[in-house]
């Protein structure tokens, strides 16, 4: 029998032969994983890959070398360690990489699976090769989870918990109350997120359809509301005046003058536009009319409906300013824009109705 | 019209006097130019001396806007007169700025 010694030096002479394989190797295997999980759209919080140092090999191998026949025995060589945000992208990346890689089953562990009573080390390990070319004898591994999972394993490896140490049940009782306050946030995170792609999934086709009163007004029905471009005909007109450019504009603080109206649904946004349509249009051409302005923002219309309607609701400059504050940001000088207006819109036929 | 560029405390700082209009905006486009290298700089363009700014101006100004945003930089303009407020205001073009 050859001493252990002797056999854990002549497994590390073989792993420092090999090593340049097992670089070509991390590099194939990463890169395939990468681009897979690209083209899958899937977030990712971090992606890493490493070899197996000399000095974690030595303490392997100091501790069961005796496991190991030859150097490809030990699996984690190649390490590559993908964490998602979310439990269901965890199933997603193993599926992709059932698909570019050939994984064994026997040395594989759902870790997820196998720990019932309790949340620690919760993670999805598979034992890979490649499916083809020279290195596809050699395996790797690859290391699964959440952000939180990866936490998890992260304070318990600070701590020096690791399950297998008795401790007083007071302290298992702790790690067992977070290790359920995580594993559920990270199960509430992601039905979270399910819900939120199914009701934007439903703002889109209401609005789509035009069903604008049954769309609360929130950030994502204004922006989809906003990509059926429904400022573009008011615009054109006020641009026509000067044959004016229009420059693209963000339009998203708008919302929060709508909020300032107390707006509800796209409906009431709706209405607004066709009831002050031809107000706004009077606005903005006494005042650019009488220059030469040939460059717009995209946001002109939308900006000066809002103001005729603040100037209809009776709220004074101050209704005005208000407009300018939440458009620009308060400053002083929005109380000279608002007296402006006022002044502009004292001349208009709206005003004397 | 007249410009002058100084690096201030970290921050580019452009000086206008003058009008800003067709006329000048050439030469203006010119001298904004070296603006346009503002990676790890904001931008403030002191416009207390300008008496006039017309849509070439504004194009100007939105030029730079456009190419400090991608490189994370931000844009003010200081010291308006009421007069050129207006025309940003009426033009919709407030909101893309910040005035100091």
């Amino acid at each position: 029998m050859i001493p252990q010694s002797l056999h854990t030096a002549a497994l590390l002479e073989t792993w420092r032969q090999e090593l340049p394989q097992l670089e070509q190797l991390e590099e194939q295997a990463s890169a395939m994983l990468e681009e897979a999980l690209r083209e899958q759209n899937i977030q990712l919080n971090t992606f890493q890959h490493r070899i197996k140092t000399e000095e974690s090999l030595t303490g392997k191998l100091e501790k069961k070398g005796y496991k190991y026949q030859t150097i490809y025995d030990i699996t984690d060589l190649v390490g590559i360690r993908v964490v998602t945000y979310y439990t269901d992208d965890v199933d997603k990346v193993a599926v992709i990489a059932k698909k570019i890689f050939d994984i064994d089953w026997k040395n594989s562990v759902d870790k997820r699976k196998h720990q019932l009573n309790s949340f620690g080390y919760l993670s999805l390990h598979y034992i890979c090769y490649l499916k083809k070319g020279p290195l596809r004898k050699i395996p790797f591994e690859i290391q699964m989870r959440t952000a939180l999972q990866h936490v998890w394993s992260a304070i318990e490896h600070d701590i020096g918990y690791k399950g297998a140490v008795k401790l007083p049940p007071e302290f298992v009782r702790q790690f067992s109350r977070l290790a359920g306050m995580l594993e559920m946030a990270d199960d509430e995170f992601s039905r979270l997120r399910t819900t939120m792609t199914e009701y934007r999934r439903q703002v889109q086709s209401l609005v789509r359809s035009g069903q604008f009163t049954e769309v609360s007004l929130s950030t994502d029905s204004f922006r989809q509301f906003l990509d059926l471009h429904p400022f573009d005909r008011l615009n054109q007109r006020i641009a026509a005046v000067n044959q004016a450019e229009i420059f693209p504009a963000p339009m998203m603080q708008y919302l929060q003058v709508f909020e300032s109206f107390r707006f509800k649904d796209l409906g009431d946004v709706q209405k607004f536009i066709e009831e002050n349509s031809e107000d706004a249009y009077q606005l903005a051409v006494s005042q650019l009319a009488i220059t030469d302005l040939d460059i717009l923002s995209e946001s002109i219309g939308l900006q000066n409906l809002c103001l005729v309607y603040a100037i209809k609701q009776g709220g004074g400059i101050y209704g005005i300013k208000a407009v300018y504050d939440a458009i620009n940001g308060e400053q002083d000088s929005n109380i000279t824009l608002a007296e402006d207006v006022l002044h502009q819109a004292q001349q208009l036929p709206f005003m004397h109705k | 019209m007249k410009t002058t560029f100084e690096e201030k405390d970290g921050k580019f700082i452009m000086h206008f006097e003058g009008r800003l209009d067709t006329a000048s905006s050439v030469q203006t486009e010119q001298e904004m130019k070296v603006l346009y290298d503002c990676e790890g700089h904001d931008i403030i363009l002191d416009c207390e001396k300008l008496d006039y700014i017309s849509s070439s101006g504004l194009r100007l100004f939105l030029a730079l806007l456009k190419v400090a945003k991608t490189k994370g930089s931000k844009v003010c303009v200081a010291s308006m007169n009421d007069n050129l407020r207006q025309v940003f205001a009426m033009t919709g073009f407030t909101h893309l700025f910040e005035f100091l």
